[in-house]
């Protein structure tokens, strides 16, 4: 289907119109975004679902300024993306943005709240201690927070990861996967944290999964089908998830 | 595929090419040096076989004890009589030669900076000149006529007709040109200046009346010069000998190869440190290899490779690198050599701008060089892949393949007290008997241990020197200086605390890699910090003992590097009334036991007047009656008594039984041992070279002033226009200057071993670099920018390259004070360290680091984010 449009409910914290990626060239040129326009309301949790080269993670980091589109826009607040160059976009991604990787999402020389703390380090700016111990407090990390990378759990690091993405207070916090490495036990705390987030704070999360369970913890699941966006459901449950998964490839 | 192509090039090329060159610049050295060292040998075989061109056999004075450079003693004019008489001999001339500076038109002598100034007689019979031509003009007849070469006539605008001032051991008087010769093809001898008179005239200037430097001879056709040689010999007196042309060209030429050796040997040395330094890049460049391919190695493992296997295939890869580096680095010994050959005809020394062809020796060595050395330094690494297990293909495991702390403290500490014991046995010889090693050996070996040694305990302490170095760069880096600029345009503090925190912590992430790389550093730096302390040391002694020692108001030496002047000059000062005393000092080489050691005579009537010596033996005046004083160290090891005779073997007068008449302990201004009287040394010492001063002493009389005396000594000294008239301060300040010039040398030959370390930081961090891809990626994504980022890897580089400094430092100061102590002996009795010299070395380190950070650190910012945080 061709999307309907979104209701507005809220500001936009980012949108993306038209946005077409292609990689390659001629006989190996592959569309991964085939002109995708979508909206992320400030103070909601996104979901970006569907099938392997579906063109989820590409989405996401074209929106987040990790990569460039063919064509199309991309607006975080108000700033066009395509008009950066390479120090004005990483400006943006370290007062705009934060980021929660799959994997490998800390610098293992440096200390948990280092991490922590790493956008706000790198742009030399002092930390609201009130703030960081409320997110610390959250996320059960207190005890944790001298100890290097190496020595956290699994769950441990991604909550950390978390931490550093919400530290900041971005406009936006992306989400690749996050919970895709972890144990089920941890991936429900990491993801009840990430809606607490939004819920109790306001923050915007637009997260990539391929997990229907993830998803439902989001406000709204977009789907996505050889980089277009193909359907969207408000308010998911892992059963809705699923189902709408069902039609893919059938 | 990305990932593929990224890994291909990015570790890969950089990996073997910075590996290969760190080889190739070490191996090129040798190479040059041997190519080089080919081509001067080999001009000076065509060199002698030209001058003894034609001719068929020389007769000369026998040299009883072949030492220093002195040529044959002079033998009597009689002898040629002797020579025409016997049969077979077409046509035979006694030459002679000596020492000779011709001046230019304005008056200047024209001293090449490392060829000697000589000059001769020039044959009637041209035949018997050797390669000798007559380019313009004809044959000097007259006295009052000269000949000179053609370089010399060109370079200095000279030519047949004018009249020039030349300078010989006897006279400084004017000549009319009536000649420009050539030799063969060539314009002059080696750079040589030369000055041809006729016979008689030759003879009275270089002061050789009624003698020969040697007869020169033809033989009849038909008869071989083998014969001839024998039938002449039978017929000579005593002291005079009869050689063929042919052997007397290959004994010259031998002996002056030689005489040069030393310069092969030398630049060895600068190269076998420059493949040193190159064995820890490669070292640490393979085991950085093999730690990337941890993975891959250890599937091999798990599908069946044998550990041997493992290693096979990293020495492979070592041995690739080996050979192509050896094969690359003998090609660009041609460059090396081309550019030494640049550099002698720069001062004077003119040969051949076509380089000897490659021996077999040259590739032999420099194949075995660079292979070995590259394999050798990949040895550890590759035994230590082999011990990768399987499981680690499976799983991230962290393989610690190294050696424990505690076994690398103690095998450090064993390797550092023997490096210890070494130095110091070879410098004082009174530790350990080693029976063949010498002390020369013993040193560079005990020199090469310290270095293995404080490479592997550098491991230990790198985390602490450089959690030290952080915060103290935060304040220097230059970065930093521009702060007050940076915050000006909006940029906050703090951002230098986490590049700078993250640089600190990523120089300690290995230790061991990181002590390898400041290691090579640490070599050339170390190095350059001994020749820094040993020449500080040298120029404080010299500049001590001549403060204290030398009593002349001024001293008079050549203004090049070598020969002397005309005693003349040391006559007429004498006659002066503003000059109270002159000491002329000659110096000479005689045998003592079979080794080279040198004299001075000197004048002993006036040597008190004018040099403090501290004679605690006998008295000067005792010289008179042909004794010898000996510096009192050398007296007391030898256990000599007063009035002794110890044996002297002179290359004229062949041995002699020498009282030794007393002892002193100031040799700091007459560089002498061993002193004899002037006239002791004119019975012992004849032929070239010791026909000259060496250097003068002077002291103004009483109530004269020194402007007037000044005046006196420069008006002198005009006419030998190759002197130089200096104060006690300017004298000061030109032996300081000489060592200044030997330090430039010696550093700009270890620049090639700093050089090498530089391109191993490079190579180092660029492989570290990529290892952190991942990490790199995600700064890069959560807002480090480019500028941050590249701060982050030059401030690591300037770590790494510091700590080197500061280990160089430490062991070039520990080299620099035994050494200095060592040599307190031979006069260097105050050691000085040059802090200012030492620091800069500390800033050159950083600087050397920041150089090293350049490209990896451009690369670095380079890299794409997404690539990089999905890379593994």
């Amino acid at each position: 289907m061709t999307t309907a449009q979104i209701p507005i409910t809220g500001a936009v914290a980012a949108r993306i119109d038209g946005g077409v990626k292609i990689y390659g060239e001629g006989d190996t040129e592959v569309r991964a975004l085939d002109g995708v326009s979508a909206q992320f309301e400030s103070g909601r949790f996104t979901a970006i679902m569907g099938p392997s080269g579906s063109g989820k993670s590409t989405l996401m980091h074209c929106v987040a300024g990790l990569d460039e589109l063919t064509s199309g826009t991309v607006h975080i607040g108000e700033t066009e993306l395509g008009s950066l160059n390479d120090k004005d976009l990483t400006l943006l991604r370290r007062e705009q943005v934060g980021f929660v990787f799959q994997a490998f999402n800390l610098i293992p020389t440096l200390s948990a709240r280092e991490n922590v703390l790493l956008p706000l380090l790198i742009a030399g700016e002092d930390h609201d201690e009130a703030w960081f111990d409320q997110v610390i407090g959250i996320l059960g990390l207190g005890d944790r927070l001298t100890h290097r990378p190496s020595e956290l759990s699994g769950g441990q690091q991604q909550r950390v990861a978390a931490a550093r993405a919400l530290v900041s207070r971005p406009a936006i916090v992306f989400a690749d996967e996050p919970s895709g490495n972890l144990d089920s036990k941890s991936a429900a705390e990491l993801l009840d944290f990430m809606r607490r987030a939004v819920k109790e704070f306001g923050q915007t999360i637009v997260m990539v999964t391929h997990d229907p369970v993830a998803a439902s913890y989001a406000d709204r699941v977009v789907f996505l089908e050889d980089g277009k966006i193909v359907d969207e459901l408000q308010d998911p449950t892992p059963d809705s998830v699923i189902d709408r998964m069902r039609q893919f490839g059938a | 595929m990305i990932r593929t192509a990224l890994k291909t090039v990015f570790a890969h090329k950089l990996r073997l090419a910075l590996t290969a060159l760190s080889v190739m610049i070490g191996v090129a050295f040798i190479a040059g040096t041997f190519i080089f060292t080919d081509t001067i040998d080999e001009t000076f075989n065509d060199l002698f076989d030209d001058i003894f061109q034609g001719q068929d056999v020389i007769v000369q004075g026998v040299t009883e004890f072949d030492v220093g450079f002195s040529g044959p003693p002079p033998i009597d004019e009689s002898v040629l009589d002797d020579v025409l008489a016997v049969a077979g001999v077409q046509a035979a001339e006694g030459t002679v030669g000596g020492f000779a500076v011709i001046y230019d038109k304005e008056g200047e002598a024209i001293v090449p900076t490392g060829p000697p100034t000589i000059g001769g007689s020039v044959t009637e019979d041209l035949r018997l000149a050797g390669n000798v031509t007559i380019r313009d003009g004809r044959s000097p007849t007259a006295s009052g006529e000269v000949a000179v070469d053609a370089r010399t006539a060109d370079d200095n605008g000279l030519a047949v007709g004018d009249i020039i001032t030349v300078q010989t051991p006897t006279v400084v008087d004017d000549y009319e040109i009536v000649a420009v010769i050539g030799f063969g093809e060539s314009d002059n001898l080696a750079g040589a200046t030369f000055a041809a008179f006729e016979l008689g005239t030759a003879q009275e200037v270089f002061d050789l009346e009624g003698k020969f430097s040697s007869i020169v001879v033809i033989a009849d056709e038909g008869t071989s010069p083998d014969l001839l040689r024998n039938s002449i010999a039978s017929v000579l007196p005593s002291g005079v000998e009869a050689v063929t042309a042919a052997d007397e060209a290959a004994d010259q030429s031998e002996a002056l190869s030689e005489s040069l050796g030393f310069l092969q040997t030398a630049l060895l040395v600068f190269a076998l440190v420059a493949v040193f330094v190159a064995s820890f890049i490669i070292q640490n460049t393979f085991r950085i290899i093999v730690r990337q391919r941890q993975k891959e190695l250890a599937l091999m493992r798990a599908v069946g490779a044998t550990g041997g296997q493992v290693i096979w295939m990293v020495v492979i890869e070592a041995i690739i690198v080996g050979v192509v580096a050896s094969i690359l680095g003998i090609a660009f010994g041609f460059v090396i050599a081309q550019g030494l050959t640049s550099v002698m005809s720069a001062i004077g020394f003119d040969l051949p701008s076509t380089t000897a062809p490659l021996a077999t020796r040259t590739i032999i060595v420099g194949v075995a060089v660079g292979l070995g050395v590259t394999v050798l330094a990949a040895v550890l690494p590759a035994i230590r892949a082999s011990r990768i297990p399987p499981v680690a293909a499976l799983q991230d495991v962290d393989v610690r393949l190294r050696m424990s702390d505690r076994r690398r403290t103690i095998i450090g500490s064993v390797v550092l007290a023997a490096g210890i014991a070494l130095i110091l046995n070879g410098l004082f010889g009174d530790i350990l008997d080693l029976g063949p090693l010498n002390e020369l050996t013993a040193v560079g070996a005990g020199a090469l241990l310290v270095f293995l040694a404080v490479s592997m305990l550098s491991s230990l302490i790198v985390k602490p020197i450089a959690r030290v170095l952080g915060p103290i760069l935060g304040f220097i880096a230059p970065s930093n200086l521009l702060r007050p600029v940076r915050n000006l345009i909006g940029r906050r503090r703090g951002v230098d605390k986490l590049t700078g925190l993250l640089a600190v912590q990523n120089s300690v992430r290995k230790p061991r890699r990181t002590a390898t790389t400041a290691s090579a550093l640490m070599i050339g730096l170390a190095l350059v910090a001994f020749f820094f302390v040993l020449g500080d040391s040298i120029k404080a002694s010299a500049s001590g003992a001549i403060e204290e020692g030398l009593r002349a108001d001024y001293v008079v030496s050549v203004s090049g590097f070598s020969g002397g002047f005309s005693p003349a000059l040391g006559e007429e000062l004498d006659a002066q009334p503003e000059i109270e005393a002159v000491t002329q000092l000659r110096f000479g080489f005689w045998d003592r036991n079979g080794s080279d050691e040198f004299l001075m005579g000197i004048n002993t009537d006036t040597v008190e007047q004018t040099i403090f010596l501290g004679v605690t033996r006998g008295s000067i005046a005792e010289l008179d009656q042909g004794g010898v004083m000996v510096v009192e160290d050398i007296f007391d090891d030898e256990g000599w008594t007063l009035g002794q005779t110890i044996p002297m073997g002179f290359a004229t007068t062949g041995l002699q039984q020498v009282p030794v008449v007393g002892t002193f302990t100031e040799n700091g201004i007459v560089q002498a041992n061993f002193l004899v009287s002037l006239d002791f040394y004119e019975q012992n010492f004849e032929g070239f070279g010791t026909d000259v001063d060496f250097v003068l002493a002077a002291k103004a009389a009483d109530g004269v002033s020194l402007e007037d005396s000044r005046a006196v000594m420069d008006a002198a000294a005009e006419d030998y226009a190759n002197v130089t008239v200096r104060d006690q301060a300017e004298y000061r300040q030109s032996q300081e200057d000489q060592v200044d010039q030997l330090l430039v040398t010696f550093n700009a030959l270890l620049v090639l071993a700093v050089i090498i370390a530089v391109f191993g930081i490079a190579n180092t961090l660029a492989l570290s670099i990529f290892e952190r891809t991942r990490e790199i990626g995600l700064l890069r994504a959560v807002g480090m920018d480019r500028p941050q980022l590249r701060r982050m890897i030059r401030h690591e580089a300037m770590i790494v390259a510091i700590i080197g400094a500061i280990l160089g430092i430490i062991v070039g100061l520990f080299f620099g004070i035994v050494v200095t102590a060592a040599l307190s002996a031979q006069g260097i009795d105050v050691l000085s360290i040059p802090a200012a010299q030492i620091t800069a070395l500390v800033i050159f380190g950083a600087v050397a680091g920041l150089m090293a950070a350049i490209l990896p650190a451009r690369r670095a910012s380079k890299l794409n984010i997404l690539e990089a945080i999905a890379y593994e």
